[in-house]
């Protein structure tokens, strides 16, 4: 026997914070798991013992990407229980901010990391090298919804211009008119995206879980609504917590949220567009039809579809607000704190994000709950995976692999970038 | 859970170094933590005991360093320095 060292200097670092195994016993699959290693964040036990003022800037810290959806459910669940609705200029700035949002999360997700798998490339960096046109499209589609977040919000990533109550200062009338001509260019561009992505080749897979989205009469919910869903829901924020669940499994640091007493369901852009897809702008209605959409649209695939149609509505919805804004007479109402419990909803790019919050007579937060699109969804991913692996047990590990990325990255969910590093392990009899 | 990404990492480059050297087994790992790593030298042999059952390292003596430079840029990571291996 002889003993060597092996000198290695090898760095282990976290190259994807997913992995999934799948347990395969000839063309039998016996388990699939998806795991997701993001670490514990504690966000909602920060809250604890600080101002009631405060969630719009802290809960805004938890994604680069969203940041104004969590500033809006925070801004919600505090107005509401302290009996503020703000007038009607303030919200509609604040659903500007929140297009500007969609704007450039959902244009980073189509371009940069959805459309390199239907086109056969790694990365949007290779795609560039064939289609700089496509890639450059994406990036001024991103970058005119970082210019309305700026504006809105103060910058771009993690705005500082939201506050309870209002805003912090509001744009002039001249300010936003600066932004008219950069949108309808993006609005262009976004018709050009359906059109693009209408013709890329789609796997066929339809979700046939419980589909859950806020609506609101005569527009498509972004910043407030009630919560629906496909089977019959019809509930005010405040019914969440009688309705939803979230469980822990021991294999992934999100929490999973499922239908009280089990089931599955999902929530995002397939979702929204399935649930009120009529009150699309006019626009983004006719461009959905020349895609081939109906009135509703369940096939995972096509999200990529879906998610280019809401980009046009919120181009659209944003020229709209933009040519009817009337400076608010002061940027912010007054808010007095108020003992209880307060819940709010909004629609982050990815799904219904919920927040809940309990204050003390003085502002103190006793208890905070917040519930992200991605951990509701999971339940939903992770029985797609399922059925796309069943079906496609011939593929070899790296074809599998590819597959299973793409699947997951019809759901764009928070951890879609990392996916692109997925660790598969095939375990196969 | 991040911890554990690093330790499936580190442990397919162990595997794939002993494999590559035709050793038996790995008697002895050393590493250096990361000050960012989110490890301790104790969390670490933990992790360590999970991470390798079942494969050629398991029961090696682990030596595990604790790095406190903080504008290391591999700070967040953890550094495989050797192993030891019988043939």
């Amino acid at each position: 026997m002889t003993k060597r060292t092996i000198v290695t200097d090898y760095l282990a670092r976290v190259e994807g914070e997913g992995a999934m195994t799948v347990k395969l016993d000839g063309d039998r699959v016996e388990h699939v798991e998806l795991r997701i290693f993001e670490p514990p964040r504690f966000f909602e036990a920060f809250l604890r013992g600080r101002s009631f003022t405060e969630p719009p800037d802290i809960t805004a810290r938890i994604c680069g990407i969203c940041p104004v959806a969590y500033q809006t459910s925070a801004v919600n669940a505090i107005e509401r229980l302290c009996g503020v609705e703000v007038p009607e200029p303030i919200r509609l700035l604040r659903r500007l901010l929140y297009c500007g949002e969609w704007i450039e999360s959902h244009a980073l997700h189509v371009y940069m990391l959805h459309a390199p798998d239907f086109l056969g490339y790694d990365s949007a960096i290779e795609l560039a090298r064939d289609a700089p046109a496509a890639v450059e499209r994406g990036l001024a589609l991103k970058r005119t919804g970082n210019d309305v977040m700026t504006l809105v919000g103060g910058r771009e990533i993690h705005p500082i211009n939201v506050r309870v109550g209002g805003f912090y200062c509001v744009p002039t009338r001249r300010e936003l008119r600066a932004l008219v001509e950069p949108l309808e260019r993006a609005r262009e561009a976004a018709l050009e995206t359906v059109r693009w992505t209408a013709g890329f080749d789609f796997p066929e897979r339809v979700v046939d879980c419980d589909l859950v989205a806020l609506t609101q009469p005569d527009e498509y919910a972004i910043e407030r609504g009630r919560i629906r869903s496909s089977s019959g829901l019809d509930l005010a924020p405040a019914e969440y917590d009688e309705h939803f669940e979230e469980i822990h499994v021991e294999r992934s640091n999100a929490l999973q949220s499922q239908l009280r007493g089990g089931g599955t369901y999902l929530c995002g852009p397939l979702a929204r567009y399935s649930l009120a897809s009529g009150e699309l702008s006019p626009l983004a209605r006719e461009a959905a039809a020349e895609a081939g959409l109906g009135e509703e649209c369940r096939d995972a695939f096509r999200s990529i579809v879906v998610r280019s149609v809401e980009l046009v509505h919120a181009c659209d919805e944003s020229l709209r607000i933009i040519d009817a804004y009337d400076a608010p007479e002061r940027p912010a109402e007054p808010v007095e704190p108020v003992a209880g419990t307060g819940y709010g909803v909004s629609e982050a790019p990815r799904g219904l994000l919920y927040h809940r919050y309990r204050l003390d007579a003085d502002g103190t937060i006793l208890d905070a709950k917040i519930v992200p699109p991605t951990s509701q969804n999971q339940l939903a991913i992770e029985d797609d995976l399922r059925d796309v692996v069943a079906r496609n047990t011939r593929l070899d590990d790296d074809a599998l692999r590819a597959l299973c990325e793409q699947t997951i990255r019809n759901y764009d969910p928070c951890i879609s970038c990392a996916t692109h590093f997925l660790d598969l392990e095939v375990e196969r009899r | 859970m991040h911890e554990r990404a690093l330790m499936t990492d580190l442990m397919r480059e162990i595997e794939a170094v002993a494999a590559a050297d035709g050793a038996t087994r790995v008697t002895r790992v050393s590493v250096r933590l990361g000050a960012l790593s989110h490890f301790t030298p104790e969390h670490f042999r933990e992790h360590f005991v999970d991470a390798s059952h079942g494969t050629l390292a398991e029961g090696a003596d682990v030596e595990a360093v604790l790095a406190d430079d903080l504008d290391d840029p591999r700070a967040a990571g953890v550094v495989l320095e050797s192993i030891e291996v019988e043939a």
